[in-house]
Protein backbone atom coordinates (compact mmCIF):
# COMPACT_ATOMS: atom_id res chain seq x y z
CA UNK A 1 0.00 0.00 0.00
CA UNK A 2 2.81 2.32 0.52
CA UNK A 3 4.99 1.74 -3.15
CA UNK A 4 3.22 4.85 -4.60
CA UNK A 5 3.45 7.32 -1.35
CA UNK A 6 5.89 9.44 -0.07
CA UNK A 7 6.72 8.67 2.98
CA UNK A 8 5.81 11.36 5.63
CA UNK A 9 9.07 11.17 7.61
CA UNK A 10 12.36 9.25 6.47
CA UNK A 11 14.83 8.99 9.05
CA UNK A 12 18.38 7.92 7.26
CA UNK A 13 21.06 6.56 9.04
CA UNK A 14 20.46 8.01 12.48
CA UNK A 15 23.12 7.62 15.66
CA UNK A 16 23.41 9.30 19.15
CA UNK A 17 26.07 8.50 21.32
CA UNK A 18 25.86 9.55 24.99
CA UNK A 19 29.14 9.68 27.45
CA UNK A 20 29.95 6.15 26.79
CA UNK A 21 26.88 4.68 25.24
CA UNK A 22 25.87 4.68 21.83
CA UNK A 23 21.89 4.95 21.95
CA UNK A 24 20.78 4.59 18.80
CA UNK A 25 23.26 2.72 15.86
CA UNK A 26 22.36 3.80 12.32
CA UNK A 27 19.01 3.55 12.48
CA UNK A 28 16.74 4.63 9.47
CA UNK A 29 13.15 4.25 9.06
CA UNK A 30 10.36 5.55 6.57
CA UNK A 31 7.04 6.18 7.88
CA UNK A 32 4.14 6.37 5.56
CA UNK A 33 0.86 9.04 6.20
CA UNK A 34 -1.34 6.97 8.00
CA UNK A 35 0.96 4.51 9.02
CA UNK A 36 0.44 3.18 13.05
CA UNK A 37 3.88 2.28 13.28
CA UNK A 38 4.68 0.13 17.22
CA UNK A 39 8.36 0.17 18.41
CA UNK A 40 8.79 -2.12 21.29
CA UNK A 41 11.78 -3.87 23.06
CA UNK A 42 13.58 -3.84 26.11
CA UNK A 43 13.97 -1.03 28.27
CA UNK A 44 17.17 1.07 27.64
CA UNK A 45 16.71 -0.41 24.06
CA UNK A 46 16.84 3.54 22.50
CA UNK A 47 13.08 3.63 21.48
CA UNK A 48 12.34 6.92 23.52
CA UNK A 49 15.45 8.24 22.51
CA UNK A 50 14.83 7.61 19.06
CA UNK A 51 11.00 9.14 19.21
CA UNK A 52 12.49 12.08 20.52
CA UNK A 53 15.01 12.32 17.92
CA UNK A 54 11.77 13.08 15.55
CA UNK A 55 11.32 16.49 16.85
CA UNK A 56 14.72 17.41 17.72
CA UNK A 57 14.28 17.06 21.72
CA UNK A 58 17.25 15.08 21.25
CA UNK A 59 19.92 16.25 19.19
CA UNK A 60 21.58 13.61 17.13
CA UNK A 61 25.15 12.99 16.20
CA UNK A 62 24.71 11.33 12.98
CA UNK A 63 21.82 10.89 10.36
CA UNK A 64 19.18 12.69 8.55
CA UNK A 65 15.45 13.72 8.71
CA UNK A 66 13.04 14.43 6.24
CA UNK A 67 10.03 15.51 6.83
CA UNK A 68 7.45 15.58 3.56
CA UNK A 69 10.40 15.10 1.39
CA UNK A 70 11.97 18.07 3.36
CA UNK A 71 15.20 18.00 5.05
CA UNK A 72 14.78 19.16 8.75
CA UNK A 73 16.37 19.75 11.84
CA UNK A 74 20.47 20.23 10.93
CA UNK A 75 22.14 22.58 8.57
CA UNK A 76 26.19 22.02 8.21
CA UNK A 77 27.81 25.28 8.56
CA UNK A 78 31.94 25.19 8.06
CA UNK A 79 31.78 21.32 7.50
CA UNK A 80 30.12 21.16 10.85
CA UNK A 81 26.64 19.93 11.74
CA UNK A 82 24.64 22.05 13.52
CA UNK A 83 20.47 22.26 15.10
CA UNK A 84 19.10 24.45 12.91
CA UNK A 85 17.38 28.02 13.59
CA UNK A 86 15.19 27.88 16.57
CA UNK A 87 12.82 29.17 14.32
CA UNK A 88 12.68 26.31 12.10
CA UNK A 89 12.79 23.57 14.51
CA UNK A 90 9.85 25.20 16.50
CA UNK A 91 7.83 24.97 13.12
CA UNK A 92 8.72 21.30 12.53
CA UNK A 93 8.10 20.38 16.65
CA UNK A 94 4.29 22.25 15.81
CA UNK A 95 3.55 19.66 13.24
CA UNK A 96 4.40 16.80 14.98
CA UNK A 97 2.66 16.19 18.58
CA UNK A 98 3.61 14.22 21.07
CA UNK A 99 2.48 12.41 23.92
CA UNK A 100 4.89 11.65 27.28
CA UNK A 101 4.77 8.84 29.85
CA UNK A 102 4.65 11.54 32.60
CA UNK A 103 1.83 13.51 30.92
CA UNK A 104 3.65 16.95 31.39
CA UNK A 105 0.68 18.60 31.70
CA UNK A 106 1.05 22.44 32.73
CA UNK A 107 0.05 22.20 36.33
CA UNK A 108 -0.76 26.04 36.75
CA UNK A 109 -3.54 26.27 33.65
CA UNK A 110 -6.51 24.85 33.69
CA UNK A 111 -7.40 22.01 31.45
CA UNK A 112 -8.66 23.75 28.97
CA UNK A 113 -5.54 26.32 29.11
CA UNK A 114 -3.50 23.31 28.59
CA UNK A 115 -4.96 22.47 25.37
CA UNK A 116 -6.00 25.69 23.94
CA UNK A 117 -2.01 26.83 24.74
CA UNK A 118 -0.56 25.52 21.45
CA UNK A 119 -2.67 27.49 19.09
CA UNK A 120 -3.07 30.80 21.48
CA UNK A 121 0.57 30.90 21.77
CA UNK A 122 2.46 28.53 19.08
CA UNK A 123 0.29 29.58 16.04
CA UNK A 124 -1.24 33.12 17.50
CA UNK A 125 -4.82 32.84 16.85
CA UNK A 126 -7.11 34.46 18.43
CA UNK A 127 -8.57 33.30 21.93
CA UNK A 128 -12.27 32.82 21.04
CA UNK A 129 -10.53 30.44 18.63
CA UNK A 130 -8.11 28.62 20.47
CA UNK A 131 -10.99 27.90 22.66
CA UNK A 132 -12.75 26.60 20.18
CA UNK A 133 -10.29 24.16 18.90
CA UNK A 134 -9.82 23.16 22.92
CA UNK A 135 -13.60 22.94 23.49
CA UNK A 136 -13.44 20.61 20.69
CA UNK A 137 -10.44 18.86 21.07
CA UNK A 138 -11.63 17.76 24.87
CA UNK A 139 -15.12 16.68 23.06
CA UNK A 140 -12.99 14.17 21.00
CA UNK A 141 -11.28 12.80 23.84
CA UNK A 142 -14.44 12.94 26.36
CA UNK A 143 -13.57 15.37 28.78
CA UNK A 144 -15.31 18.67 28.02
CA UNK A 145 -17.09 18.18 31.61
CA UNK A 146 -13.23 18.49 33.23
CA UNK A 147 -12.40 21.87 31.04
CA UNK A 148 -12.16 24.38 33.83
CA UNK A 149 -10.15 22.09 36.70
CA UNK A 150 -6.63 22.05 37.34
CA UNK A 151 -4.85 19.08 36.22
CA UNK A 152 -4.21 17.92 40.01
CA UNK A 153 -7.64 16.99 39.92
CA UNK A 154 -7.43 14.63 37.27
CA UNK A 155 -6.72 10.62 37.22
CA UNK A 156 -3.83 9.53 35.46
CA UNK A 157 -5.96 8.44 32.80
CA UNK A 158 -7.50 11.62 32.52
CA UNK A 159 -3.95 13.26 32.50
CA UNK A 160 -3.36 11.29 29.31
CA UNK A 161 -6.04 12.30 27.65
CA UNK A 162 -6.02 16.14 28.10
CA UNK A 163 -2.03 15.64 27.23
CA UNK A 164 -3.14 13.82 24.29
CA UNK A 165 -5.95 16.81 22.88
CA UNK A 166 -3.21 19.12 24.02
CA UNK A 167 -0.88 17.29 21.35
CA UNK A 168 -3.80 17.28 19.02
CA UNK A 169 -5.04 20.83 19.43
CA UNK A 170 -1.95 22.06 17.08
CA UNK A 171 -3.49 20.15 14.35
CA UNK A 172 -0.25 17.71 14.06
CA UNK A 173 0.16 15.20 10.74
CA UNK A 174 2.41 13.00 12.51
CA UNK A 175 1.57 11.66 16.77
CA UNK A 176 4.73 10.34 18.68
CA UNK A 177 3.53 8.39 21.85
CA UNK A 178 6.33 7.78 24.27
CA UNK A 179 4.90 5.08 25.95
CA UNK A 180 1.90 7.01 26.82
CA UNK A 181 0.65 3.77 29.68
CA UNK A 182 3.30 3.00 31.62
CA UNK A 183 2.92 5.38 34.34
CA UNK A 184 -1.35 4.12 34.79
CA UNK A 185 -2.77 2.35 37.36
CA UNK A 186 -3.80 -0.75 34.98
CA UNK A 187 -7.56 0.29 35.25
CA UNK A 188 -6.91 3.28 33.68
CA UNK A 189 -4.49 2.10 30.54
CA UNK A 190 -7.92 1.23 28.72
CA UNK A 191 -9.54 4.90 28.18
CA UNK A 192 -6.17 6.30 26.91
CA UNK A 193 -5.95 3.06 24.39
CA UNK A 194 -9.38 3.67 23.48
CA UNK A 195 -8.60 7.35 22.56
CA UNK A 196 -5.36 6.50 20.46
CA UNK A 197 -8.16 3.88 19.03
CA UNK A 198 -10.48 6.91 17.83
CA UNK A 199 -7.11 8.87 16.21
CA UNK A 200 -5.71 5.84 14.52
CA UNK A 201 -9.63 5.35 12.95
CA UNK A 202 -9.23 8.72 12.04
CA UNK A 203 -6.37 7.89 9.84
CA UNK A 204 -3.71 9.51 12.37
CA UNK A 205 -0.37 8.79 10.95
CA UNK A 206 1.35 7.65 14.22
CA UNK A 207 5.09 6.32 15.82
CA UNK A 208 3.88 4.25 19.15
CA UNK A 209 6.80 2.92 21.75
CA UNK A 210 4.73 0.75 24.09
CA UNK A 211 5.72 -2.42 26.34
CA UNK A 212 1.56 -3.65 25.66
CA UNK A 213 1.69 -6.17 23.55
CA UNK A 214 -1.86 -6.78 23.52
CA UNK A 215 -2.40 -3.18 22.35
CA UNK A 216 0.75 -2.89 19.71
CA UNK A 217 -0.94 -6.40 17.73
CA UNK A 218 -4.41 -4.62 17.46
CA UNK A 219 -3.62 -1.40 16.41
CA UNK A 220 -0.20 -1.42 14.83
CA UNK A 221 0.28 -1.56 10.73
CA UNK A 222 3.68 -2.41 11.64
CA UNK A 223 5.70 -3.73 14.56
CA UNK A 224 9.82 -3.16 15.07
CA UNK A 225 11.29 -4.36 17.48
CA UNK A 226 14.42 -2.55 18.94
CA UNK A 227 17.05 -3.80 21.35
CA UNK A 228 20.71 -2.48 21.68
CA UNK A 229 20.18 0.74 19.45
CA UNK A 230 19.24 -1.03 16.39
CA UNK A 231 16.35 -2.95 14.65
CA UNK A 232 16.21 -6.05 15.42
CA UNK A 233 13.49 -7.17 13.50
CA UNK A 234 9.97 -5.69 11.86
CA UNK A 235 7.01 -7.02 10.88
CA UNK A 236 3.13 -7.09 10.66
CA UNK A 237 1.62 -8.03 13.87
CA UNK A 238 0.06 -10.92 13.02
CA UNK A 239 3.21 -12.86 11.84
CA UNK A 240 5.07 -10.67 14.70
CA UNK A 241 3.02 -11.69 17.78
CA UNK A 242 2.41 -15.27 16.46
CA UNK A 243 3.87 -18.45 17.92
CA UNK A 244 5.85 -19.04 15.19
CA UNK A 245 7.97 -16.10 15.83
CA UNK A 246 11.72 -17.39 14.83
CA UNK A 247 13.84 -14.62 16.47
CA UNK A 248 14.74 -16.36 20.05
CA UNK A 249 15.44 -12.97 21.45
CA UNK A 250 11.91 -11.70 20.39
CA UNK A 251 10.19 -14.77 21.49
CA UNK A 252 11.87 -14.61 24.81
CA UNK A 253 11.05 -10.93 24.94
CA UNK A 254 7.45 -11.72 24.19
CA UNK A 255 7.12 -14.87 25.97
CA UNK A 256 7.94 -12.70 29.34
CA UNK A 257 5.79 -9.96 28.89
CA UNK A 258 2.57 -12.04 27.42
CA UNK B 1 -1.52 39.36 64.94
CA UNK B 2 -1.57 38.27 68.45
CA UNK B 3 1.73 37.56 68.41
CA UNK B 4 2.43 41.12 67.50
CA UNK B 5 0.59 43.02 70.15
CA UNK B 6 2.31 40.56 72.78
CA UNK B 7 5.39 41.87 71.86
CA UNK B 8 4.67 45.34 71.05
CA UNK B 9 3.38 45.23 75.24
CA UNK B 10 6.69 43.90 75.90
CA UNK B 11 8.92 46.53 74.58
CA UNK B 12 6.56 48.83 76.63
CA UNK B 13 7.05 47.25 79.64
CA UNK B 14 10.58 47.39 79.32
CA UNK B 15 10.53 50.66 78.99
CA UNK B 16 8.45 51.43 81.97
CA UNK B 17 11.35 50.05 83.67
CA UNK B 18 14.08 52.38 82.12
CA UNK B 19 12.14 55.61 82.44
CA UNK B 20 11.60 55.27 86.30
CA UNK B 21 15.67 54.34 86.85
CA UNK B 22 16.20 57.79 85.23
CA UNK B 23 13.38 59.72 86.89
CA UNK B 24 14.94 58.53 90.16
CA UNK B 25 18.07 60.73 89.66
CA UNK B 26 16.80 64.17 90.94
CA UNK B 27 19.24 66.03 91.76
CA UNK B 28 19.92 67.76 95.06
CA UNK B 29 21.77 71.10 96.05
CA UNK B 30 22.27 71.81 99.90
CA UNK B 31 20.74 75.35 100.56
CA UNK B 32 19.57 76.01 104.30
CA UNK B 33 23.35 75.48 106.12
CA UNK B 34 21.28 74.26 109.54
CA UNK B 35 18.64 72.30 107.45
CA UNK B 36 21.79 70.77 106.11
CA UNK B 37 23.21 69.22 109.15
CA UNK B 38 19.78 67.96 110.15
CA UNK B 39 19.98 66.27 107.26
CA UNK B 40 23.62 65.59 107.00
CA UNK B 41 22.24 63.49 110.34
CA UNK B 42 19.50 61.85 108.72
CA UNK B 43 16.60 63.83 110.55
CA UNK B 44 14.41 64.80 107.84
CA UNK B 45 11.53 66.03 109.72
CA UNK B 46 13.78 68.06 111.99
CA UNK B 47 14.97 70.02 108.75
CA UNK B 48 11.12 70.50 107.55
CA UNK B 49 10.49 72.10 110.98
CA UNK B 50 13.58 73.97 111.19
CA UNK B 51 12.99 75.13 106.98
CA UNK B 52 9.07 76.06 108.32
CA UNK B 53 10.42 78.66 110.25
CA UNK B 54 11.40 81.20 107.87
CA UNK B 55 8.81 82.62 106.96
CA UNK B 56 7.25 84.32 104.20
CA UNK B 57 8.62 87.85 103.06
CA UNK B 58 7.48 91.35 103.76
CA UNK B 59 6.18 93.13 100.78
CA UNK B 60 8.92 94.40 98.35
CA UNK B 61 11.20 92.51 100.56
CA UNK B 62 14.13 90.16 99.76
CA UNK B 63 12.43 86.57 99.04
CA UNK B 64 15.33 84.30 98.08
CA UNK B 65 15.85 82.46 101.73
CA UNK B 66 12.23 81.77 101.54
CA UNK B 67 12.03 80.50 98.25
CA UNK B 68 15.26 78.37 99.45
CA UNK B 69 13.60 76.71 102.03
CA UNK B 70 10.26 76.05 100.55
CA UNK B 71 12.25 74.74 97.63
CA UNK B 72 14.45 72.23 100.25
CA UNK B 73 10.85 71.22 102.12
CA UNK B 74 9.82 70.36 98.83
CA UNK B 75 12.77 67.98 98.16
CA UNK B 76 12.82 66.42 101.19
CA UNK B 77 8.90 65.88 101.07
CA UNK B 78 9.42 64.49 97.36
CA UNK B 79 12.16 62.38 98.91
CA UNK B 80 9.97 60.99 101.58
CA UNK B 81 7.62 60.45 98.78
CA UNK B 82 4.70 62.70 100.06
CA UNK B 83 4.33 63.74 96.84
CA UNK B 84 1.36 66.18 98.53
CA UNK B 85 3.50 67.99 101.02
CA UNK B 86 5.50 68.85 98.21
CA UNK B 87 3.47 70.52 96.03
CA UNK B 88 2.05 72.68 98.96
CA UNK B 89 5.36 73.77 99.45
CA UNK B 90 6.00 74.49 95.82
CA UNK B 91 2.54 75.88 96.10
CA UNK B 92 3.66 78.86 98.62
CA UNK B 93 6.50 79.62 96.92
CA UNK B 94 4.37 79.55 93.33
CA UNK B 95 1.30 81.72 95.19
CA UNK B 96 4.09 84.63 95.74
CA UNK B 97 6.60 84.22 92.72
CA UNK B 98 4.12 82.83 89.64
CA UNK B 99 7.15 83.22 87.46
CA UNK B 100 9.88 81.23 89.70
CA UNK B 101 11.03 78.45 86.77
CA UNK B 102 12.74 76.27 89.58
CA UNK B 103 9.72 75.99 91.04
CA UNK B 104 7.75 75.49 87.86
CA UNK B 105 9.50 72.86 86.92
CA UNK B 106 9.86 71.00 89.63
CA UNK B 107 6.42 71.08 89.85
CA UNK B 108 6.02 70.13 86.44
CA UNK B 109 8.32 67.00 87.53
CA UNK B 110 6.68 65.91 90.62
CA UNK B 111 3.20 66.13 88.36
CA UNK B 112 5.11 63.83 85.43
CA UNK B 113 6.40 61.28 88.76
CA UNK B 114 2.65 61.01 89.82
CA UNK B 115 1.47 60.06 86.36
CA UNK B 116 1.02 56.63 85.91
CA UNK B 117 4.35 55.53 83.75
CA UNK B 118 2.26 54.15 81.11
CA UNK B 119 1.08 57.74 80.53
CA UNK B 120 4.25 59.12 80.35
CA UNK B 121 5.54 56.74 77.94
CA UNK B 122 2.67 57.70 76.00
CA UNK B 123 3.34 61.22 75.88
CA UNK B 124 6.51 60.34 74.59
CA UNK B 125 5.60 58.32 72.11
CA UNK B 126 2.67 61.05 71.26
CA UNK B 127 6.01 63.56 71.15
CA UNK B 128 8.13 61.27 68.76
CA UNK B 129 5.40 60.05 66.32
CA UNK B 130 5.31 62.54 64.04
CA UNK B 131 9.28 62.26 62.98
CA UNK B 132 9.36 58.47 63.10
CA UNK B 133 6.95 58.22 60.88
CA UNK B 134 7.94 60.83 58.21
CA UNK B 135 11.34 58.50 58.44
CA UNK B 136 8.88 55.30 58.28
CA UNK B 137 7.91 56.78 54.91
CA UNK B 138 10.96 57.31 54.08
CA UNK B 139 11.91 53.66 54.50
CA UNK B 140 8.93 52.51 52.74
CA UNK B 141 9.64 54.33 49.95
CA UNK B 142 12.85 52.56 49.63
CA UNK B 143 11.42 49.35 50.38
CA UNK B 144 9.00 49.62 47.20
CA UNK B 145 11.29 51.25 44.95
CA UNK B 146 14.32 47.73 45.88
CA UNK B 147 10.85 45.43 45.46
CA UNK B 148 10.43 47.27 42.07
CA UNK B 149 14.05 46.98 40.37
CA UNK B 150 15.38 44.01 42.12
CA UNK B 151 12.63 41.28 40.69
CA UNK B 152 13.17 42.29 37.07
CA UNK B 153 17.04 42.44 37.56
CA UNK B 154 16.72 39.19 39.60
CA UNK B 155 14.89 37.88 36.80
CA UNK B 156 17.37 38.89 34.23
CA UNK B 157 20.28 37.61 36.44
CA UNK B 158 19.11 34.13 36.77
CA UNK B 159 17.80 33.61 32.73
CA UNK B 160 21.49 35.15 32.39
CA UNK B 161 22.96 32.27 34.65
CA UNK B 162 21.08 29.14 33.40
CA UNK B 163 22.46 31.13 29.41
CA UNK B 164 23.68 28.71 27.31
CA UNK B 165 25.91 31.56 26.36
CA UNK B 166 29.24 31.46 28.48
CA UNK B 167 30.51 34.99 28.50
CA UNK B 168 26.62 36.06 29.70
CA UNK B 169 26.57 33.24 32.31
CA UNK B 170 29.95 33.99 33.79
CA UNK B 171 28.96 38.15 33.92
CA UNK B 172 25.94 36.97 36.18
CA UNK B 173 27.77 34.81 38.00
CA UNK B 174 30.07 37.78 38.50
CA UNK B 175 27.52 40.36 39.63
CA UNK B 176 26.29 37.58 41.79
CA UNK B 177 29.52 36.83 43.46
CA UNK B 178 30.69 40.36 44.00
CA UNK B 179 27.53 41.89 45.41
CA UNK B 180 26.72 38.49 47.75
CA UNK B 181 30.67 38.70 48.58
CA UNK B 182 30.55 41.98 49.98
CA UNK B 183 28.90 44.04 52.80
CA UNK B 184 25.42 46.02 51.66
CA UNK B 185 27.39 49.23 53.82
CA UNK B 186 30.06 48.71 51.80
CA UNK B 187 28.87 48.92 48.71
CA UNK B 188 26.12 51.69 49.62
CA UNK B 189 29.54 53.50 50.65
CA UNK B 190 31.06 53.08 47.36
CA UNK B 191 28.40 54.12 45.41
CA UNK B 192 27.57 57.26 47.60
CA UNK B 193 30.94 58.21 48.21
CA UNK B 194 33.30 56.31 45.80
CA UNK B 195 31.63 57.22 42.75
CA UNK B 196 32.23 60.93 43.16
CA UNK B 197 36.02 60.47 42.51
CA UNK B 198 35.14 58.81 38.73
CA UNK B 199 32.83 61.96 38.14
CA UNK B 200 29.12 60.12 38.99
CA UNK B 201 28.00 62.07 41.85
CA UNK B 202 24.16 60.87 42.94
CA UNK B 203 21.34 62.15 45.25
CA UNK B 204 21.57 59.97 48.36
CA UNK B 205 18.55 57.96 47.14
CA UNK B 206 19.45 57.07 43.85
CA UNK B 207 22.08 55.93 45.33
CA UNK B 208 20.43 53.67 47.93
CA UNK B 209 17.98 52.82 45.70
CA UNK B 210 20.67 51.45 43.02
CA UNK B 211 22.76 49.98 45.94
CA UNK B 212 19.35 48.13 47.36
CA UNK B 213 18.58 47.29 43.75
CA UNK B 214 21.96 45.45 42.90
CA UNK B 215 22.11 43.73 46.33
CA UNK B 216 18.78 42.55 46.15
CA UNK B 217 19.04 41.58 42.77
CA UNK B 218 22.50 39.30 43.14
CA UNK B 219 19.91 37.34 46.04
CA UNK B 220 16.66 37.21 43.89
CA UNK B 221 18.90 36.03 41.31
CA UNK B 222 20.03 32.90 43.03
CA UNK B 223 16.68 32.25 44.43
CA UNK B 224 14.76 32.49 40.76
CA UNK B 225 17.48 30.23 39.13
CA UNK B 226 17.12 27.99 41.91
CA UNK B 227 13.00 27.92 41.49
CA UNK B 228 13.63 27.82 37.78
CA UNK B 229 15.62 25.13 37.78
CA UNK B 230 13.91 23.40 40.21
CA UNK B 231 11.00 23.14 38.10
CA UNK B 232 10.50 19.31 36.38
CA UNK B 233 12.46 19.37 32.77
CA UNK B 234 9.34 17.87 31.29
CA UNK B 235 7.41 20.75 31.39
CA UNK B 236 10.08 22.62 28.85
CA UNK B 237 9.82 19.13 26.64
CA UNK B 238 6.52 19.53 26.45
CA UNK B 239 6.09 23.44 26.06
CA UNK B 240 8.35 22.76 23.03
CA UNK B 241 6.69 19.91 22.05
CA UNK B 242 3.79 21.58 21.04
CA UNK B 243 6.54 24.21 19.53
CA UNK B 244 7.34 26.68 21.75
CA UNK B 245 10.16 28.71 21.54
CA UNK B 246 12.40 28.73 24.82
CA UNK B 247 11.24 32.43 25.63
CA UNK B 248 7.99 31.25 24.87
CA UNK B 249 8.03 28.10 27.34
CA UNK B 250 9.82 30.20 30.02
CA UNK B 251 7.22 32.95 30.23
CA UNK B 252 4.15 30.69 29.54
CA UNK B 253 4.76 27.64 31.08
CA UNK B 254 8.12 27.63 33.66
CA UNK B 255 7.90 31.19 35.29
CA UNK B 256 4.66 30.89 36.18
CA UNK B 257 5.05 28.03 37.86
CA UNK B 258 8.45 28.94 39.69
CA UNK B 259 5.98 31.99 41.74
CA UNK B 260 4.80 29.38 44.41
CA UNK B 261 8.60 28.71 44.75
CA UNK B 262 9.54 32.52 45.06
CA UNK B 263 7.52 33.21 47.79
CA UNK B 264 8.71 32.24 51.00
CA UNK B 265 12.47 32.80 50.11
CA UNK B 266 11.59 35.82 48.35
CA UNK B 267 8.92 37.29 51.49
CA UNK B 268 12.32 36.15 53.66
CA UNK B 269 14.59 38.96 51.12
CA UNK B 270 12.30 41.74 51.17
CA UNK B 271 11.63 41.49 55.34
CA UNK B 272 14.95 41.88 55.66
CA UNK B 273 15.45 44.22 52.87
CA UNK B 274 13.26 46.49 55.14
CA UNK B 275 15.99 46.22 57.98
CA UNK B 276 18.52 46.98 55.78
CA UNK B 277 17.26 50.21 54.48
CA UNK B 278 18.65 51.10 58.37
CA UNK B 279 21.66 51.11 56.69
CA UNK B 280 21.56 53.78 54.29
CA UNK B 281 21.34 55.98 57.21
CA UNK B 282 25.02 56.16 56.78
CA UNK B 283 24.68 58.06 53.50
CA UNK B 284 22.62 60.89 54.79
CA UNK B 285 19.18 59.82 54.75
CA UNK B 286 16.69 60.31 56.67
CA UNK B 287 14.68 57.49 57.22
CA UNK B 288 13.06 55.76 60.07
CA UNK B 289 16.45 54.73 61.85
CA UNK B 290 18.20 57.87 61.59
CA UNK B 291 14.69 59.47 62.59
CA UNK B 292 14.90 57.16 65.66
CA UNK B 293 18.47 57.41 66.02
CA UNK B 294 18.52 61.66 66.15
CA UNK B 295 15.55 61.30 68.61
CA UNK B 296 17.55 59.51 71.20
CA UNK B 297 20.33 61.59 70.88
CA UNK B 298 18.08 64.73 71.47
CA UNK B 299 15.97 63.59 74.24
CA UNK B 300 18.13 61.15 75.73
CA UNK B 301 15.09 58.39 76.00
CA UNK B 302 15.27 55.19 74.75
CA UNK B 303 11.48 55.32 74.25
CA UNK B 304 12.12 56.70 70.57
CA UNK B 305 13.79 53.53 69.57
CA UNK B 306 11.36 51.26 71.20
CA UNK B 307 8.62 53.09 69.16
CA UNK B 308 10.85 52.52 66.19
CA UNK B 309 11.25 49.28 66.94
CA UNK B 310 7.49 48.74 66.88
CA UNK B 311 7.21 49.97 63.55
CA UNK B 312 9.74 48.06 61.81
CA UNK B 313 8.05 45.17 63.49
CA UNK B 314 4.77 46.64 62.27
CA UNK B 315 5.70 46.56 58.21
CA UNK B 316 7.56 43.10 58.78
CA UNK B 317 4.31 42.03 60.36
CA UNK B 318 2.08 43.14 57.36
CA UNK B 319 4.87 41.47 54.45
CA UNK B 320 4.84 38.15 56.36
CA UNK B 321 0.86 38.04 56.00
CA UNK B 322 0.84 39.21 52.96
CA UNK B 323 3.32 37.07 51.64
CA UNK B 324 1.70 34.31 52.93
CA UNK B 325 -1.51 35.12 51.47
CA UNK B 326 0.04 35.64 47.68
CA UNK B 327 1.89 31.77 48.34
CA UNK B 328 -1.30 30.43 48.88
CA UNK B 329 -2.99 32.09 46.21
CA UNK B 330 -0.38 31.39 43.64
CA UNK B 331 0.13 27.87 44.38
CA UNK B 332 -4.15 27.15 43.96
CA UNK B 333 -3.83 25.36 41.33
CA UNK B 334 -2.19 22.16 43.28
CA UNK B 335 -5.11 21.80 45.84
CA UNK B 336 -7.15 18.90 44.72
Amino acid sequence: MNDVKEPLIRLVNITKRFKELTAVKGVSLDVYPGEKLVIIGPSGSGKSTLLRAINLLEEVDEGNIRFEGREVGYVTRLGKRHLDKPHNICTLRAEIGMVFQHFHLFPHMTVLGNVMEGPLTVQKKGADESRQIAVDMLDKVGLSDKKDVYPATLSGGQKQRVAIARALAMKPKLMLFDEPTSALDPELVGEVFDTIHTLADEGMTMLIVTHHMGFARELADRVIFMEAGSFLAEGEPKEFFSKGQENERIRGFLNRLL
Amino acid sequence: MKYFVSRALAALLFLSMLTGICQAEVNYDALSRKASDLMAMGDLPGAVEILKQIPAPERNADGSAFVASRMQMARIYASLEEADNALAANQEILALYPDNSEARNFAAALKQQQMPRWRSVLADCRRFLPSLLKGATMTLLLVFCTMLVSPLGGLLIALGRISTLKPVSALCWFIIWFFRGTPLLLQLFFIYYGLPAFGVTLPPLTAAVIGLGLNYSAYLGEIIRGAIQSIDHGQMEAAKAIGMTYGQAMRRVIIPQTYKRLMPPVGNEFIALIKDTALVSTIAMVELMRSADQLFNTYFNITALALAACIYLLLTSIFTFMFEKIEYRAGIYERR
